[in-house]
């Protein structure tokens, strides 16, 4: 399946491409630990610039960039997070200390990366006096640029700048160096706390690993371990292009519908609930979790140009043909096409009885899709 | 003036724990085991762990965070560790050698009460865990001699309360055995039959230049500020025996050659030492890889 339009082999959009979606991986590892939109830019902009203060190399800042950018992508998949049996809080809490040793292996296997980058988010959270996890690294066994990486945690954690100065005051020689401390105390009054968010630096990617495309499809997969629907966007994809291959979309369509069906299960992400197994998706209850997802799914994907045809599409798919949808309520030809294909083919996917979709088509379903949707699945079986 | 070293041997525990995952290997020894909490974090995923040091601090501490599984230490019992207690005889002068030179007075004088107040503690889970604690405060003040301006004076016993408390956390069970013994290298590779054994070799005549926040505590444990660790090591595999090149090149060769069957090695050194390590493990071992992801963090992995 085509994911992206063809760019003549030009390797600036092939890195602009890698490079939105690494950070739509990072907006995903918020929205997983119920970090604020844009936590992991400010984090990546403000650990650059803690680095630079501590004269670290441009090399390595670019890598801390990297490093704040994936901070959390290690909590995709994480048990204190991932659906299914919910862990008593200790047991959570213990779990939820191996994030930055999965986001490490995560990050050791996107070459592209800096090569820094995945012990930088390996030891991001470890504290100078050896408090910290998962490795309980001391002293000057923790490399600067993750001291810097979790100054900038801290800092953006606190409320209000000021209280920020003071606690990391209090925990010079305890949670930081007083190296660290003093680079952070340095920055507060050269920008009076004000956190100026940077480009990310495309430029320090390497032409190595896996492309874009490609890391796409492993995401979705881990969304889908994560939400407990293994390969769920697989089967998805399958019978959504199957159909829109019998309405005749054009090639946009077809690859911003594929798009769609890596991205849609990211809006499950940061629920409790999971659409799949808490609802009927033929039901009206759950239609506010189901456009709730699709809103959240589209605007993690919305702020990325690579991913934005994708998220127009995963927005609407909780509309209804009859206009009786959320979150617009658009009504028969105001909903993409894209939107109505990728709904039925959710739906046709978790139903155990396939002629149960007949029953929707014309309400909650286009009747056109519904017969391509079972005419594709059909030849496909 | 004391001296905090700057650059150590870093051991990272989720490395070790993936290349101990890579082959397949349920419980693991290190018999050069220091501060535990490596072994604590293999625990806590699931590893059988056997350690074993010569220093009786950092066995004490194996104790309250590997061989424990359940014993804390509540609010009321860390009061009791952290403060003078009305009606108790302290000997507040056993560390006045330190005053004035490392520490001040009332440092000092809570030191002798720490190391009394320790000891009448009622398990030695609960000791291991005050001495981690406690440990760390006595880092604090060390640092902050180094770094004056830059740390905030913080009270002794908050400071210790602060760190104890938070011990409770590594305070885990994995349902396995783990033991942790104060003894000689090949003593502690011989007590157990493990599927991996992890060195963390110390370098020759390492003893000599310990770390300050090391070998000060086991003289604070001890309870003799004249303490140095060279007595600790004197009869030991690695200890004065070793202290030239080929002696302790024959050290370790004994040490790997005693593991012999145990089916994998896992070396960690460091790139100033990689060249004197590597030829043993060669010499001991078929298959050698050497996994590098750091100077400072290198790991030799040997199978037969």
């Amino acid at each position: 399946m085509t994911l992206f339009p063809d760019t003549g082999g030009d390797p600036r959009a092939a890195v602009a491409r890698s490079s939105d979606v690494l950070a739509w991986y990072g907006a995903l590892g918020d929205a997983v630990i119920g970090n604020p939109p844009g936590f992991a830019v400010r984090k990546a902009s403000l650990a650059y610039a803690f680095c630079e203060i501590a004269n670290l190399s441009e090399a390595e800042r670019k890598a801390a960039y990297f490093a704040g950018l994936l901070h959390a992508v290690g909590a995709i998949g994480n048990a204190a997070f991932r659906k299914g049996e919910r862990l008593p809080e200790r047991q959570a809490r213990m779990e939820s200390w191996d994030i930055p040793a999965q986001g490490a292996r995560f990050c050791e296997e996107l070459l592209a990366l800096p090569a820094e980058t995945a012990d930088m988010v390996r030891w991001q959270a470890e504290c100078w006096d050896g408090t910290g996890f998962p490795d309980q690294l001391r002293w000057h066994g923790i490399p600067i640029a993750a001291q810097m990486l979790g100054l900038a945690d801290t800092f953006l954690r606190q409320a209000d700048p000021e209280e920020a100065l003071g606690y990391i005051g209090m925990n010079s020689g305890r949670a930081f160096s007083p190296d660290a401390a003093r680079t952070f105390t340095m920055w507060f009054h050269m920008n009076a706390g004000e956190v100026a968010t940077l480009p990310i630096p495309s430029d320090a990617l390497r032409d190595e690993g896996p492309d874009a495309a490609e890391m796409l499809d492993d995401m979705a997969d881990r969304i889908d371990a994560h939400n407990g629907v293994d390969h769920r966007w697989r089967r998805v994809a399958d019978l959504a292009l199957g159909a829109a291959e019998q309405l005749n979309f054009d090639a946009a369509t077809l690859s911003s519908l594929a798009l769609a069906a890596h991205i849609f299960g990211a809006g499950e992400l940061a629920s409790a609930t999971v659409e799949d197994t808490d609802f009927d998706p033929l039901a009206r209850l759950g239609i506010d979790r189901r456009a709730a997802d699709a809103k959240l799914a589209a605007d993690l994907a919305d702020a990325f140009e690579a991913l934005r045809p994708g998220a127009s599409i995963v927005r609407s798919r909780a509309e209804w043909y009859d206009g009786t949808g959320k979150p617009a309520g658009l009504l028969h030809g105001q909903i993409p096409a894209g939107a109505s294909v990728l709904a039925a083919a959710i739906a046709y996917e978790r139903l155990a009885r396939s002629e149960r979709l007949d029953t929707a088509s014309g309400t909650q379903f286009d009747p056109n899709v519904v017969r391509a949707l079972m005419e594709s699945a059909a030849t496909r079986t | 003036m004391i001296e905090l070293h700057e650059r150590s041997r870093r051991i990272s525990p989720s490395r070790i724990h993936e290349i101990l995952l890579e082959h397949d290997c349920k419980s693991v020894t290190d018999p050069f085991m220091g501060l535990p909490t490596h072994l604590n974090y293999l625990k806590g995923h699931g590893i059988s762990v056997h350690g074993g040091d010569l220093l009786e601090w950092f066995v004490r501490v194996g104790e309250g965070i590997v061989v424990n599984d359940l014993t804390i230490l509540r609010d009321s019992e860390v009061a009791e560790i952290v403060e003078m207690l009305p009606g108790r005889i302290y000997s507040i002068d056993m560390f006045k050698a330190w005053e004035g030179v490392f520490f001040s007075e009332e440092q000092c004088v809570y030191l002798g009460v720490w190391h009394d107040n320790v000891r009448n503690l009622r398990s030695d889970q609960q000791t291991g865990l005050a001495v981690l604690g406690l440990w760390r405060a006595f880092c604090y003040w060390l640092q902050k001699i180094q770094s004056p301006d830059d740390m905030q004076d913080i009270p002794p016993s908050e400071l210790a309360w602060s760190y104890i408390r938070q011990t409770e956390q590594w305070v885990i069970s994995n349902m396995r055995r783990n033991t942790i013994r104060q003894g000689d290298v090949l003593a502690t590779i011989a007590a157990q039959k493990t599927d991996a054994l992890f060195l963390a070799p110390p370098a020759r005549n390492s003893f000599r230049s310990s770390d300050s926040r090391i070998w000060m505590w086991e003289a604070w444990w001890q309870g003799n500020p004249y303490f140095t660790i060279e007595h600790a090591y004197r009869d030991s595999l690695l200890g004065a025996r070793a202290s030239d090149g080929p002696s302790y090149a024959r050290a370790i060769a004994t040490i790997l050659s005693s593991a012999e069957s145990i089916p994998l090695i896992v070396m960690q050194t460091t790139e100033q030492r990689i060249a004197d390590l590597e030829p043993l493990v060669r010499n001991a071992r078929a298959n050698v890889k050497v996994f590098a992801p750091h100077p400072y963090e290198m790991y030799l992995i040997a199978t037969h």
